[in-house]
């Protein structure tokens, strides 16, 4: 393969990662906060969905991306009320948050397929477009692209140096002694399940309005799964996620142009890649170990009168 | 609690005998269709349901459907429910509704079946399709004439024989006017997936293909052609609209053509169990309108063949064709029995890529 | 301020679930019943249909039963793997290869007497389901793998797996190239027992009775079911933890494996890739519910299968599509969730009031 094969491929692969890295990125400030959403693949269809629809009416992506951004966010405290509030499973109420979701953008969303709507279109960056080779790869996107590039900075600097994301990582790794520095941690845990479901719709927003302009059901298609599995992978940081969201994007990227280029490999057995390759991907980050640390508190409930 | 349940269940039941029914009068016939995907994916069940449309129109015929059924044990259990709610007609549109629907049709001796893409029948079952290769084969000349690169991009659905028959025939039509030409494949393994099908017509862009077909429902690859400043030909139904610069055609279905006609054959009790296969000729398939850049030779080359194809004097699959190998599958001066066309599981020289 | 307190109960309400179960039923047939009427469906009308297409006719009752069968199989392992606290969601890829495992030794001797190939058919299919859930175990315990990722993983591979299969090797030469392998011989076909039930149900029956014994008759079942929610803290006297977790996952793979046998040899006489329709992920919402008791398993399973045959009912009369099965499924068990609250706090008048 020339290299005139291995720049579109990479440029797809970036744009194939970009809405895992969304959706990774939001898991990940839920689970910093202790709780586990297994609901990605809700959250994402919702937003997917209902980006689709704000634009086909208002024929502002923008206005569209946003609105993804929040009602995910709000469909997304579903869960918060049934583990924060009811003490519900986390594992079970995400199962079924994701269910739910998939459900409701579905039947919602029938008579919407086949429409089509307004969105982000690829534009190239002034001077940097023109690097040799990486402008080729990383400057001929769309404008959610470019955000994302500093979204991993973002969450690192949110995380670390300010008072709110120190709390919400407080939340996460022992709650009892967030609760004596007088914080509240479930109130941290809303907002980070409201906001970890933010950046989950903008993955699915993503899909409806940069990747493609149209809306179908299931259109997410697992990706909110591996997400999830990113999560993990990445160890909680946000410069391995975008590490993580790209690989994943490199293989799906990879596996339809090995089609093209005349490869008789059953079809089936290309598409298992990105599935086995997760796996692979977690064996190798397990195997290693070093830094596999999860928030202490991941899970755990914080029962009421504690 | 359970007090509660009661008096619900009662409230319900109430309303529903306040409501009525909207039972169709004993006089109407009445039509049931079976779907495979959402009818509002603008694809195949969309095509499908724009025949029901008009056969709702005709006098004295009421019609039902079930959408995104899947193939198997459900659509059993669709099928034996409308025969049992007394439905005298009912329409299958996918291939894995056959063997279901041929069990239903023993229990039900007094309802006709009509069963989409397959090849079985019985005493009240009939098969039924439509050539779409034909206008496939016109997209591929226009394809063909149209490739600068000799690479065109085809974004396969799922490896079965209506897709490879499709992808055949197109080819035969690229290399007639382009011998030069080749047909890159691509799997998608879906229906309607915009994201992964205009994946995959990027990768055929990426390899250098200049035109791009398609067998799924979604625009995807129509979009992925536009933006690449590529050519691109629909399917199903005039796909113009997502993609006005890089439209040449689609390759169309008109059921409209169809299901009336069968109707009014069981209307008037002249129906009976065949295998019906319209094409061009009947206009149940069909191009449609040509891109501006299209030019006018190549419109009127053709129209001229689609003129040949409608009054019988030019076959698609006629020999000699030759495999992806290079073996002769069909001998010179013979034609594709239909046989052979429903069961087509090889490529023909000039595809490139698995045909699984 | 209220003048309510929250505390925990020692032990949780007695037939609380039951209640639970029922109020989180009506607020789901509620909501799903509002969304029908923002459609503009008439809402009293779609919940009568639910009801008559699900439970309300012989024909109806049947289905149900039909669909209940490989949801019932495939909740039970699920139930002892989420007592457990292990989140074995990879029911559907585990049918998947019960499917093809039950295949391949039909395939392999297909003139085989139905003694030979009936027990084979059994064999394969617990084993081939038992493998693709001992794998997400071993990676679980031995390298310390999320099996939530690997199972869910595993669906979706195994499901590309029997697809591999059956557009290529296994493909019916006289199937025109169509997906699909060739018919079964009547020797690998599980008949019809009465009406159009098969004897699938027996297996349903005698997998039900055996797990409920080793279940409060051996001092192993004992313990998984005393367990419960603290599963690390509990002893297990007779086993390492580690081959516990693969034991409960292996039979769980295995009654899954026997649900895809069951669906392919009773229902579609010959393995196609639609014989994967979503059982599996059905079967986490009655694992969840039900808990480890077999007969509310039983119940559960022909209440989910009623819900899913009757939205075809409303499609029919209704065009509802087919997705609201997934809402009413996703709305229970989030009711069921918060609504557990209940039986393990009460409210009691705080006394400073």
């Amino acid at each position: 393969m020339g290299l005139e094969l291995i720049i579109p491929i990479l440029a797809a692969t970036i744009q194939s990662g970009t809405p895992i890295l969304y959706a990774t990125l939001g898991e990940m400030l839920t689970e910093r906060s202790g709780v586990l959403n297994l609901g990605v693949e809700g959250m994402m269809i919702f937003g997917a969905f209902f980006a689709f629809l704000v634009s086909h009416y208002t024929g502002s992506p923008w206005l569209a991306f946003a609105c993804a951004g929040i009602l995910a966010g709000l469909f997304g405290l579903a869960h918060a009320v049934v583990c924060l509030v009811f003490q519900g499973n986390q594992v079970v109420s995400g199962l079924a948050l994701t269910i739910l979701g998939v459900g409701l953008a579905d039947f919602l969303g029938t008579p919407y397929v086949g429409l089509s709507a307004d969105g982000f279109s690829p534009f190239s960056v002034p001077l940097l477009s023109s690097l040799p080779v990486l402008g080729d790869i990383f400057f001929k996107q769309d404008a959610l692209v470019y955000l994302s590039y500093f979204l991993p900075f973002l969450f690192w600097f949110f995380m670390n140096r300010t008072k709110w994301g120190l709390a919400v990582g407080a939340a996460g790794e022992n709650p009892a002694a967030c609760f004596a520095a007088g914080l509240n941690p479930v109130k941290l845990r809303w907002a980070g399940i409201f906001f970890g479901g933010v950046l989950c719709g903008l993955g699915g927003a993503y899909l409806s309005l940069a990747y493609t302009h149209l809306w179908t059901n299931n259109m997410t298609a697992g990706r909110g799964w591996i997400a999830v599995a990113l999560v993990i992978f990445a160890f909680w940081r946000p410069g391995r996620a975008m590490f993580g969201a790209y690989l994943f994007g490199g293989i799906m990227a990879f596996q339809l142009r090995l089609q093209a280029v005349g490869a008789t490999l059953p079809s089936s057995l290309l598409l298992m890649l990105p599935y086995a390759l997760t796996i692979i991907v977690l064996l190798f980050s397990s195997a290693r170990g070093k830094g596999r640390q999860a928030p202490a508190a991941l899970g755990v409930n914080i029962e009421p009168g504690e | 609690m359970r007090k509660l349940v009661g008096i619900a269940l009662l409230a319900a039941m109430v309303a529903v005998a306040g409501f009525g029914t909207t039972v169709a009068q004993a006089k109407d016939l009445k039509v049931g269709f079976v779907y495979v995907s959402p009818i509002g994916d603008a694809g195949y069940s969309y095509a499908h349901d724009l025949g029901r449309q008009s056969v709702a129109k005709m006098d004295g015929v009421k019609t039902f459907y079930v959408e995104s059924v899947p193939e198997g044990a459900d659509a059993t259990r669709v099928v034996n429910n409308m025969a049992r709610k007394g439905d005298d007609v009912i329409f299958g549109t996918s291939f894995g509704y056959m063997d279901p629907m041929l069990k239903v049709a023993k229990k039900f001796p007094n309802t006709t079946f009509m069963h989409c893409s397959g090849y079985k029948t019985a005493p009240n079952m009939s098969a039924y399709f439509g050539r779409m290769y034909q206008a496939r084969y016109l997209a591929g000349l226009v394809a063909g004439s149209m490739t600068k690169s000799n690479i065109i991009g085809y974004a396969g659905a799922f490896p079965i024989p209506e897709v490879k028959r499709g992808i055949n025939a197109f080819t035969l039509g690229v290399r007639a006017v382009n011998p030069k030409a080749k047909v890159h494949v691509v799997w998608t393994k879906t229906w309607y997936d915009p994201a992964t099908e205009k994946e995959a017509a990027k990768s055929l862009i990426d390899i250098g293909a200049d035109v791009i077909a398609q067998h799924q429902d979604s625009p995807g690859p129509q979009e992925a052609a536009q933006e690449a400043g590529v050519y691109s030909i629909g399917y199903n139904s005039d796909m113009s609209a997502f993609a006005p610069k890089a439209h040449l055609t689609s390759a169309i279905w008109n059921w409209s053509a169809f299901y009336p006609v069968v109707i009014e054959k069981v209307k008037k009790g002249e129906w009976k169990a065949d295998n019906y296969w319209w094409g061009l000729s009947e206009g149940v398939v069909d191009l449609a309108p040509f891109g501006d850049m299209v030019p006018k030779k190549v419109q009127d080359m053709v129209n001229a063949r689609k003129a040949e194809i409608k009054n019988g004097t030019f076959k698609v699959f006629a020999g000699p064709i030759k495999d992806q190998s290079g073996k002769v599958r069909i001998k010179k001066g013979e034609v594709a029995s239909d046989k052979m066309l429903t069961g087509m599981d090889w490529f023909v020289e000039g595809v490139e890529g698995s045909n699984q | 301020m209220l003048g309510f307190t929250i505390e925990k109960r020692q032990e949780p309400l007695k037939w609380g679930s039951f209640f639970i179960f029922l109020v989180a039923l009506v607020f789901s047939l509620g909501v799903s019943a509002l969304l029908l009427a923002i459609q503009g469906k008439p809402p009293f009308e779609a919940m009568y249909l639910l009801w008559d297409g699900a439970f309300a006719h012989d024909w109806a009752l049947e289905d149900t039963i039909l669909k209940a069968i490989p949801i019932f199989l495939c909740s039970l392992g699920v139930a002892v793997c989420f007592r457990m606290q292990i989140w074995n969601i990879g029911a559907e890829g585990q049918y998947a290869l019960g499917a093809v495992g039950a295949t391949w030794v039909v395939l392999s001797m297909p003139e085989a007497p139905v003694w030979v190939i009936m027990p084979l058919m059994f064999v394969a299919a617990a084993a081939f389901g038992a493998i693709w859930a001992i794998i997400p175990a071993l990676l679980r315990e031995k390298m310390g793998l999320n099996e939530i990722i690997s199972t869910l993983m595993l669906n979706y591979i195994g499901i590309l797996f029997l697809e591999f299969l059956v557009y290529g090797a296994w493909k019916d030469p006289a199937s025109f190239g169509f997906p699909m392998t060739i018919m079964f011989p009547d020797t690998a076909v599980i008949g019809e027992l009465f009406g159009r039930i098969h004897w699938g149900i027996l297996v349903c029956a005698g997998a039900g009775i055996a797990l409920t014994i080793f279940l409060k008759h051996t001092r192993l079942g004992f313990e998984i079911m005393v367990s419960g929610e603290n599963p690390r803290a509990a002893r297990y006297a007779r086993m390492p933890y580690s081959a516990l977790v693969v034991l409960v996952m292996g039979v769980c793979g295995a009654l899954a494996g026997w649900a895809g046998l069951i669906e392919t040899s009773a229902t579609l006489n010959r393995l196609q890739p639609t014989v994967v329709v979503g059982y599996g992920f059905t079967a986490i919402v009655v694992a969840w519910l039900a808990r480890l008791r077999i007969t509310s398993i039983a119940g559960y399973s022909i209440l989910l299968a009623g819900l899913r045959v009757g939205v075809e009912n409303l499609q029919l009369e209704l065009q509802v599509p087919a997705s609201f099965t997934g809402i009413m499924q996703g709305l229970i068990l989030l009711s069921v969730l918060a609504g557990q609250f209940f039986n393990w706090y009460s409210f009691q008048r705080s006394k400073r009031g």
